[in-house]
């Protein structure tokens, strides 16, 4: 079995990297092993929130130049950052998905505790406020499915009264097909409430409880379970429900993550891509400086070979990096990593201080070939958050190093 | 009497004290019981949860296998919700001396403790995860206690009795009159307003804080702080106590409880201001993981769920300087007698597991003093859930076909249960998904058993005990508990403190699925959630 490219992952950054080649004419595979960091993502992007020294970033891509020379964003340069920055929205219309945002400087999203964080571009439906200093002005009603515990509905309230607002009341809706729910106390999560509010009767008889609810109060506060199926949903709650709404997230899953990955991977296979869902790259074999061909599990003793491979598989979460008490491993090709061999360096006590470890990921060249053994592999591409050079869970920078970089090695490939 | 005059304060927390003031108040005493933090946060939680059966002492310290064969009888009398009745396994491997097996049986017999010689091939078919090259093995009544459990079932119990309970008030200084304590000063860390109570014996139950608390009275009482590492493993690798048949050492005892397994420990002198911040290090990591591995070889491939440590209020002997060959026994001391200061007892030393022999030995002497004669009844009044029936009949009783999820609950609260309900609206919704904790039995806890924060609820329910280690659950237990007792501000600052204690016990042996569930968690509070954003 024979691809122009092989793409091992399934997330942000082998999906854009996959649309982009596939649209381009390339033949793809996308070797998904299942979930990935889209299910669990907050329905924005973030290119570069803070700078490594923990300095708060408001125009991230003219504070590109202050990065060092290993991130990924220095690889790409500000040149070309600037360019796929502008393609970006369009690229992720064509799939289905509005963003919305100036890609110049970066705006707040409301976080599920009430608090502010910085990103680049947004969902549509998603609620964000233009700077830290936004500040509400009147009542705000929170409403909540009774019953649900994801929805952190006091954390909201402390957060937005700091905006403004004075909260008049937190209130718990009933549907029956919500407390049908509630029958496995297990099944009281975002993704199976999402399911049951995608029905017609459902999503309507809610914006009439919650209309019913209000007494004047200028914001509504809803948990972000609606329009998995269709985001039109959130429109329609905003025309039926007389206060301006805001969206606000939930634990893990991620309503608005789930249908972004289902809508990226639509668009790769109807553009004709070949995505084998629940697969695992089990064994590859590199050669003279190339990557030749993979083994996966389902496909068996099949050599599956490709002109290029593009390794995506993520950080340790998604297994893309294993560790041992002395070492961290790329697993499926084997690849050098960078991480310094002093375990006691790989971590700081305070859980929300820098995180070394978070920083750990495969080594590359400019054009993130990635090394075995010291020798660069020169039809391989390593993109996304295996890459080491950047700590993006400190910086914001998990979704813009995804992007960027898919559609640098997207670059590099199409023009060989 | 005024409302801050007691025939007896107890100072400490712990299963010790509350155990003294369970007893105390039981035999009509009026009682109070301080704890600067919250009830099990020195060396009660901080153990194996090994029910003795007093084999391991039975060499070298007789008198020590003697009390804990007598409390582990009594125990599994009183504390049955608290327990569960594994039994125990002492392994010989081929680098151990076999012939220390029959000094070892020997002495077991001489404590009154039973211990059969097993085939070592039917000690393997009793617990699978046994070393397969094990030379011989005795099997002992060993067993698991839930040392948060028995500490809570003390102090609610004592609460039933009258007693009052200050959480979070620590002692600052003693109320001297001349070579009379009087009282205690205290500062209440939930007021920040500082008091003073009096009573007429002070007891000082306080492991080992207890030598700093009899400094105030200008005692010194010579204690060695030994630190003791142990790590928690993800899953129940065995169901019987594992230990080594050899004298007592490192890392040779395996103790199964609720759904992990702990091995333990070390045993590293330390002084007596790191006893408050205490981390486990890579060496003693190795050193419990390749001992750990040779009682059972599947702990080299079994996740690390945690690494934490205790510190053992040893009296100190003159003995080996290490602090493992010190006599665990029991230290009761009245200082009228042995340093001129009345109204002033202090009980140390001893076992998690003989607990309440040591609370008997302390009211014991606090009767004595106020010439008080009621006669002690803890060694047959069961402790609250413990009441009547097996763990089985009770949820039997209380629901047709019990769920995994009610079972869980009474396997916690025990004949308790009866008084959460799960059946109601709202009540039966999992907080904590890996250790099944409700709604109800979270607003039980907050409203009944002294919670004031995550931490406090962790040591009740075993919220965030599990393999997630608080991933998921935590931001559902502070909005609850937000809700319920708190408000928003301080269950934001108590869910950060709660990460940041999980993840205390996570970095030593952040490796592998530990490492990948911490970035996961690093990622989901940081990140999605913000919870590290400034308001």
């Amino acid at each position: 079995m024979r691809y122009d490219v092989i793409l091992i992952g399934g997330g942000l950054s082998s999906l854009v990297c996959g649309i982009t080649l596939q649209k381009a004419g390339k033949r793809c595979l996308m070797v998904s092993a299942g979930q990935n960091a889209l299910h669990f993502s907050s329905g924005t992007f973030g290119l570069l929130g803070k700078l490594p020294n923990g300095k708060e970033v408001s125009e991230p891509i003219a504070a590109i130049h202050k990065l060092g020379a290993s991130h990924p964003y220095s690889k790409i340069g500000g040149g070309k950052i600037m360019e796929y920055a502008k393609a970006t929205p369009q690229f992720f219309a064509d799939c289905g998905i509005e963003l919305k945002g100036n890609r110049n400087s970066n705006m707040y999203r409301l976080t599920p505790s009430g608090t502010l964080m910085p990103c680049w571009l947004a969902l549509k439906e998603t609620t964000v406020f233009p700077s830290r200093k936004e500040r509400l002005r009147g009542r705000m009603l929170i409403v909540n499915f009774a019953g649900y515990l994801d929805f952190n509905t006091d954390f909201l309230a402390e957060g937005l009264e700091k905006m403004g607002v004075s909260v008049s009341r937190i209130a718990d809706v009933k549907l029956p097909d919500v407390e049908h729910l509630r029958q496995n106390p297990t099944e009281m999560r975002s993704v199976n409430i999402a399911r049951v509010m995608d029905r017609e009767e459902n999503w309507k008889q809610f914006a009439k409880e919650v209309a019913d609810l209000l007494q004047g109060e200028e914001y509504v506060v809803i948990p972000e379970v609606f329009g998995l199926a269709d985001p039109m949903v959130c429109e329609w709650l905003r025309e039926m429900i007389p206060a301006e709404i805001l969206f606000a997230g939930t634990m893990p899953p991620s309503v608005p993550g789930i249908r972004m990955q289902m809508l990226l991977k639509r668009a790769f296979v109807y553009a004709g891509g070949t995505f084998l869902m629940g697969d695992e790259v089990l064994a590859s074999e590199v050669s003279e400086g190339r990557a030749r061909s993979v083994r996966t599990a389902n496909l068996g003793a099949i050599d599956v070979e490709a002109d290029h491979f593009v390794l995506a598989s993520g950080h340790f979460f998604a297994k893309g990096l294993l560790s041992t008490p002395k070492a961290v491993l790329e697993p499926v090709f084997g690849l050098d990593v960078s991480y310094p061999a002093d375990r006691n360096s790989w971590y700081d006590i305070d859980f929300f201080a820098k995180q070394n470890y978070l920083g750990f990921g495969v080594e590359t060249d400019q054009d993130f070939h990635p090394f075995k053994d010291g020798s660069p592999v020169g039809n391989l591409y390593v993109i996304g958050a295996e890459l080491g050079g950047c700590n993006s869970l400190f910086e914001g920078s998990g979704a813009g190093v995804a992007i960027m970089t898919a559609f640098r090695a997207a670059e590099i490939i199409m023009n060989e | 009497m005024s409302t801050n005059t007691f025939d007896v304060i107890v100072i400490g927390g712990g299963v010790t004290g509350s155990g003294t003031a369970r007893d105390c108040s039981m035999r009509g005493l009026k009682t109070l019981l301080v704890e600067r933090h919250d009830i099990a946060t020195g060396a009660t939680g901080r153990n194996h949860g090994l029910l003795h059966s007093g084999a391991r002492y039975a060499v070298s310290d007789p008198e020590s296998a003697r009390e804990c064969i007598l409390e582990n009888r009594i125990l599994k009398k009183i504390a049955r919700h608290c327990i569960e009745e594994t039994s125990g396994l002492f392994l010989s491997l081929p680098e151990d001396d076999l012939s220390y097996q029959d000094i070892f049986v020997k002495a077991c017999g001489q404590a009154g403790i039973k211990a059969e010689v097993l085939d070592p091939k039917e000690a393997l078919r009793l617990e699978p995860s046994a070393n397969p090259l094990i030379t011989g093995a005795v099997r002992v009544p060993d067993g698991a206690v839930d040392p948060f459990r028995l500490c809570a079932s003390n102090m609610v119990d004592a609460k039933s009795h009258g007693c009052q309970v200050r959480m979070y008030t620590e002692v600052t200084g003693l109320v001297m009159e001349g070579e009379t304590v009087t009282g205690v000063k205290v500062l209440d860390h939930l007021t920040g307003q500082p008091g003073e109570y009096y009573g007429s014996v002070i007891v000082n139950a306080c492991g080992i804080w207890g030598h700093a608390v009899a400094g105030m009275a200008g005692i010194h009482i010579g204690m060695v702080p030994a630190k003791g590492s142990l790590l928690v493993f993800a899953h129940r690798v065995n169901d019987v106590v594992l230990n080594r048949c050899r004298r007592p050492a490192n890392a040779d005892i395996l103790v199964p409880g609720d759904t992990v397994s702990v091995i333990g420990t070390t045993s590293t002198n330390i002084e007596f201001y790191d006893c408050d911040s205490l981390h486990v290090t890579p060496e003693e990591v190795n050193l419990l993981l390749g001992e750990g591995a040779k009682l059972a070889p599947v702990l080299n491939e079994t996740r690390i769920l945690r690494a934490y440590a205790g510190v053992r209020p040893l009296v100190s002997d003159d003995s080996d300087p290490s602090g493992r060959n010190i006599s665990r026994g029991i230290v009761c001391l009245d200082h009228e007698v042995r340093d001129g200061v009345k109204g002033f007892v202090t009980i140390t030393g001893g076992k998690l597991m003989t607990y309440r022999l040591m609370a008997e030995l302390a009211a014991d002497l606090v009767c004595r003093k106020l010439g008080h004669t009621a006669r002690c009844m803890t060694a047959e009044v069961p402790l609250p859930g413990s009441e009547k029936g097996s763990l089985e009949s009770i949820s039997k009783r209380l629901w047709n076909v019990p769920t995994t999820l009610q079972k869980a609950l009474v396997g916690r609260a025990g004949g308790s249960a009866k008084q959460i309900p799960l059946a109601d609206d709202y009540a039966g919704s999992l907080v904590c998904e890996c250790e099944e904790v409700s709604v109800s039995e979270v607003d039980a806890a907050i409203e009944n058993l002294e919670v004031h924060n995550l931490l406090d609820l962790r040591r009740r329910t075993r919220v965030g005990m599990g393999t997630c280690q608080g991933e998921l659950c935590a931001f559902r237990v502070a909005g609850r508990l937000a809700k319920a007792k708190s408000g928003a501000p301080k269950a934001r600052a108590d869910l950060k403190e709660f990460l940041n204690e999980r993840w205390k016990g996570m970095y030593p042996v952040a490796w592998g699925d530990t490492l990948r569930e911490s970035a996961y968690t690093q990622w989901v509070y940081s990140e999605i959630l913000g919870i590290g954003e400034k308001l």
